[in-house]
């Protein structure tokens, strides 16, 4: 199985939108080109490439998003007000979803992009992250909580 | 774990069996958390069905072409093209880059799942490896090893390029059999990854034009060169 379709998926649950995330996958080839002599036969691939994603997202990208929810907080307003059952075209809802999850702390979306939209299991992500598997679970559950606060299921 | 979180860890299938029946019960006994339950199943059915298009589409042009490690690899891709073989994902083949290459003399007879053997320092292909190159056309895989590219070297001989289940290597004929020239081993766990995607060892590209005179076999050339025993 090819890995750049996922992590161009993964870079659209962490970016605020498909231009950011392709930039983003752009910048991950080229660093994982860059460090290949690193990953250690034997492990896995796809979690080596999704923690550079993941830290050069936190590097770059995060800051620039922060910086455009505070920039275009009136979009935001509108796709909030929609109905979700209105959105049939996966296209629709997933522009309103990724400005849902924009609006997520940083550290809970990234456990949500992981684990809702790429599969990850929880031991997994804390392996990926080097985080605790008490504070993945904690943040997925304030997370999740939150963004479906946020893209309202009747 | 609190409350919340051992909810969420049974709703992803985390718990352990004993507390997921636990979980369960609860569940069954408790509306107000099985409505929960049926929410957060709808936000990641939603989750999915917005994300999972973006895993299925064509990689824009751009990202296919950052992906691609080397200028030989381009070339090999050209080469492919030529001879009418598909071109797969550019990522495995970056994948493949991550193997460590492996150029046969010391370490090669430890791996034992690659069919060889070593004669007067030189190392042939045996057994299934070497009927595959003796008989096998790349248009008609069968079996574990698959044939790629042929070619002739710049010394005039006839060379194949294989892939089997842990490598993926260059063959050349040397005196009537054949001489396996270059050896790449896969990394573990993900040879049958590579193998299925169809992915080429980038070393093994650099090998084949460091080596090529020409251009590769066309389909009539590969048949034609079958029928006079690889002379």
């Amino acid at each position: 199985m090819a890995l750049l379709p996922r992590l161009r998926r993964f870079a659209h649950g962490l970016s605020r939108n498909s231009a950011d995330a392709d930039d983003l996958t752009q910048a991950t080839i080229e660093r994982a080109l860059r460090s290949r002599e690193q990953w250690q036969e034997g492990t896995r691939l796809d979690s080596w490439s999704y923690r550079i994603m993941r830290n050069l997202w936190i590097d770059t990208a995060r800051s620039q998003s922060r910086r455009a929810v505070r920039e275009a907080p009136e979009e935001e307003g509108l796709a909030v007000g929609e109905d979700p059952r209105d959105a049939m075209d996966a296209a629709v809802d997933l522009r309103r979803i990724m400005s849902a999850m924009s609006r997520l702390p940083d550290e809970q979306r990234e456990i949500v992009a992981l684990i809702l939209v790429e599969g990850f299991g929880y031991r997994e992500v804390s392996e990926m992250l080097g985080l605790p598997i008490g504070t993945v679970s904690s943040r997925l559950v304030r997370g999740r909580t939150a963004l479906l606060a946020m893209v309202g299921e009747q | 774990m609190t409350d919340d979180e051992k909810f969420f860890a049974w709703l992803d299938g985390e718990l352990a069996p004993e507390d997921a029946a636990e979980m369960d019960a609860r569940v069954a006994a408790d509306p107000e958390l099985a409505r929960l339950a049926e929410q957060h199943r709808k936000l990641g059915n939603r989750l999915s069905a917005a994300f999972d298009p973006i895993a299925q589409a064509p990689v824009p042009e751009q990202l296919v072409a950052a992906a691609r490690p080397s200028g030989h690899v381009i070339d090999f891709e050209a080469a492919k093209r030529a001879r009418g073989i598909p071109s797969f994902p550019q990522w495995t083949a970056l994948a493949a880059t991550l193997a460590v290459g492996i150029f046969v003399g010391t370490i090669v007879q430890q791996r034992g799942s690659t069919p060889i053997e070593v004669q007067g320092g030189k190392i042939y292909a045996a057994a299934a490896l070497n009927r595959a190159l003796d008989t096998q056309l790349a248009s008609a895989p069968s079996g574990d090893v698959r044939i790629g590219v042929t070619f002739r070297d710049r010394t005039g001989e006839i060379c194949r390029t294989f892939t089997e289940t842990a490598s993926s290597g260059l063959a050349c004929r040397s005196n009537g059999r054949w001489r396996v020239n270059g050896l790449f081993a896969s990394p573990e766990g993900q040879a049958s990854d590579y193998r299925m995607a169809g992915g080429m060892d980038p070393n093994l590209a650099a090998l084949m034009d460091s080596t090529i005179a020409g251009e590769p076999f066309d389909a009539a050339a590969e048949k034609a060169a079958k029928a006079g025993g690889w002379k």
